[in-house]
């Protein structure tokens, strides 16, 4: 088995290449100033400041919002829809999961401009709304259309950890429930839920880290005021061209992101055990 | 069955074999924005001059820019004229052979000389036009229309509007509307434009679109939008209840313009592509697919009385002595706007 260890080593040149350096650009691009061509650079904290202003604070805690209420929708769905799939049989799961997957073969762009020409002010929805007699409605560039098109980008990422938690429960430790008198909320709440918890876990750590760093479905489904941390960052690397700042955020939110990660594990029995 | 299966192995593979040999062929690489040329043109070109074509679109100038300064080289860029300054002063853009250019005659001579390179030592114009607002004739009063850019502020259309999204675009409408040069560095101008920008969002609602409104405005979602005179003419093709209109204070010509990034390899193909473009009958079918104005006048003259005769924006007025064109702006300057303009859109 020890010469196998030696396969590892292209994994790590490539994971030095392709993460290790780029990181460590990121950090020395976040605390310095000089531009983006790193040649006469500074060492500065002025990024980090710069992200106290209230303004962009606003954009931070707008994003962490809209990532919260996106994760429990697709925590909602998602739970639902795994645990359904699961009463199904072992070929008909197969298949549903088949197609809970399927529009993840379709890029992420496309799946938004099909929700832009669903909810736009002459859209799919509103044109039967008018066909209907009422009056039609604006969805485009409101957090309503934000938040539909983030959950159902997002939720396959909810759906199959989960689905793979509750489907490798034995079904032995139910029926001992059962028999030993506890009613079905009873049962789901204290063998189901608790043993799918670990897939709850990674769920819902999935869809926080999609959701609050994503940038294509606020820009076209919330419009160019939309704007959320990942838009923050995408405008500061593409269209301003300041690379520091841009940096800075982006260190923030990971630091952000892997406390939030650490307090998720924290809750995933499976990891706790270890611990 | 098998035999087919053989067949159409021996076919693959022999196609695999010949777009190897594709390689030897000269190719060049194309920077442009994106749906900004008339793909057909692309093969003629490359059958006509027996090469290869690899073309890129980018969405804006500083995308661009981004890309180039990452390390990343083209033979032709099609960047904007205050763009095309900042390369020029930064050394990235090859000097053009204009002898090589054989079309140039073909040129609209009002289109060149122009401030971002006053003798046009680096650039051909591509297409030009102006910024303006597009506007539904069964909505907006033409009364109204007096106001000038004030009537992006008017309430009577509050909800109703697109702006552009693109920072510099935007602080040109506020500049001209206080009366301001949309150059300028002056830090309590550039502060009031920002108020006149914070104070109509606030009250006008606006949504800050960006390529997305040219299919909402044919569909006549909403009754105002800023546009460019080109996306102008071709959102009035297809929606006969818009009209275009330039406000008297003056608004923002600009041009983009053909350039070859320095250190080309294929400087001679590279020309060969701008005159190519320049062609009286490939400008005029770029220009028609397009729907911006050509600098070529035969094909400016073409479609005003063909595909977008009777559409005003596709004759844009760049004879106004109000009109500017964008100026380089330096780092400290740009970086004011652009803090400016994150605040303004996030709220």
């Amino acid at each position: 088995m020890k010469h196998y260890v030696k396969l590892v080593r292209p994994y790590l040149i490539w994971s030095v290449l392709m993460i290790v350096i780029p990181l460590i650009l990121i950090v020395i691009y976040s605390v310095t100033t000089g531009g983006n061509t790193l040649v006469n650079i500074q060492f500065t904290l002025s990024n980090f400041k710069k992200f106290a202003e209230p303004i962009y604070l606003q954009v931070f805690m707008k994003s962490l919002q809209i990532g919260v209420i996106t994760v429990l929708f697709c925590f909602l769905f998602g739970y639902i829809l795994a645990y359904k799939i699961c009463k199904f049989s072992e070929r008909a799961q197969s298949f549903m999961i088949l197609l809970v997957t399927i529009p993840m073969w379709i890029n992420t762009l496309l799946r938004t401009y099909a929700w832009m020409s669903i909810l736009s002010d002459n859209g799919i929805v509103n044109t039967i709304l008018t066909k209907l007699g009422l009056d039609p409605m604006t969805f485009m560039y409101t957090d309503f259309a934000v938040i539909v098109g983030m959950v159902s980008d997002f939720l396959p990422f909810m759906v199959i950890p989960i689905y793979t938690s509750l489907s490798k429960i034995d079904h032995s430790l139910i029926e001992a429930a059962h028999d030993l008198g506890a009613n079905n909320v009873q049962t789901f709440f204290k063998v189901t839920f608790k043993l799918s918890l670990p897939g709850v876990v990674n769920g819902i750590m999935m869809t926080f880290l999609l959701s609050v760093s994503t940038f294509v479905i606020p820009k076209l489904l919330g419009g160019g005021q939309y704007m959320l941390i990942g838009n923050l960052i995408e405008t500061q690397f593409i269209s301003v061209g300041n690379w520091n700042f841009g940096s800075a955020i982006s260190m923030i939110l990971a630091v952000v992101i892997l406390i939030a990660i650490t307090i998720m594990r924290r809750m995933d029995p499976d990891d706790a055990e270890e611990d | 069955m098998k035999k087919t299966f053989a067949v159409l192995a021996v076919a693959a593979l022999s196609a695999l074999a010949l777009t190897g040999c594709g390689g030897s062929k000269e190719t060049l690489k194309i920077y442009n924005a994106g749906e900004y040329i008339d793909t057909s043109l692309i093969s003629k070109f490359e059958k006509e001059n027996d090469c290869k074509i690899v073309y890129e679109t980018f969405d804006s100038n500083e995308t661009m820019y981004t890309k180039i300064m990452s390390g990343e080289t083209y033979d032709i860029l099609v960047p904007s004229d205050y763009m095309i300054e900042r390369l020029i002063k930064e050394d990235k853009l090859e000097k053009l052979d204009w002898s090589k250019i054989s079309n140039k005659e073909n040129l609209n001579p009002d289109t060149m000389g122009q401030v971002y390179d006053p003798d046009n030592t680096y650039s051909v114009p591509y297409f030009y036009g102006t910024v303006g607002i597009l506007y539904d004739t069964t909505v907006v009063d033409e009364a109204d229309l007096k106001d000038g850019w004030n009537l992006l502020r008017n309430e009577k259309y509050k909800g109703n509007l697109y702006m552009y999204d693109s920072e510099r675009d935007s602080f040109m409408i506020a500049l001209e509307a206080l009366g301001y040069s949309m150059n300028t560095t002056d830090r309590s101008e550039i502060d009031q434009a920002y108020n006149w920008l914070i104070e109509q969002r606030d009250t006008m609602d606006p949504i800050y679109a960006g390529d997305d409104m040219i299919d909402n405005m044919i569909a006549g979602n909403k009754a105002l939008a800023v546009v460019y005179s080109g996306d102008g003419a071709y959102i009035m093709a297809e929606n006969e209840n818009l009209d275009f209109f330039e406000p008297e204070e003056g608004t923002n010509t600009w041009y983009d313009a053909m350039v070859i990034m320095k250190g080309s390899e294929h400087v001679d193909l590279a020309h060969k592509f701008i005159n190519f473009m320049l062609d009286n009958e490939n400008a005029a079918k770029n220009s028609a697919f397009v729907g911006y104005t050509s600098p070529v006048t035969a094909a400016y003259e073409k479609m005003q009385e063909e595909d977008y005769k009777g559409i005003d924006a596709y004759v844009p007025n760049i004879n106004n002595e109000n009109n500017e064109v964008f100026r380089y702006q330096d780092a400290e300057t740009k970086q004011y706007y652009a803090d400016l303009w994150t605040k303004v859109k996030a709220y």
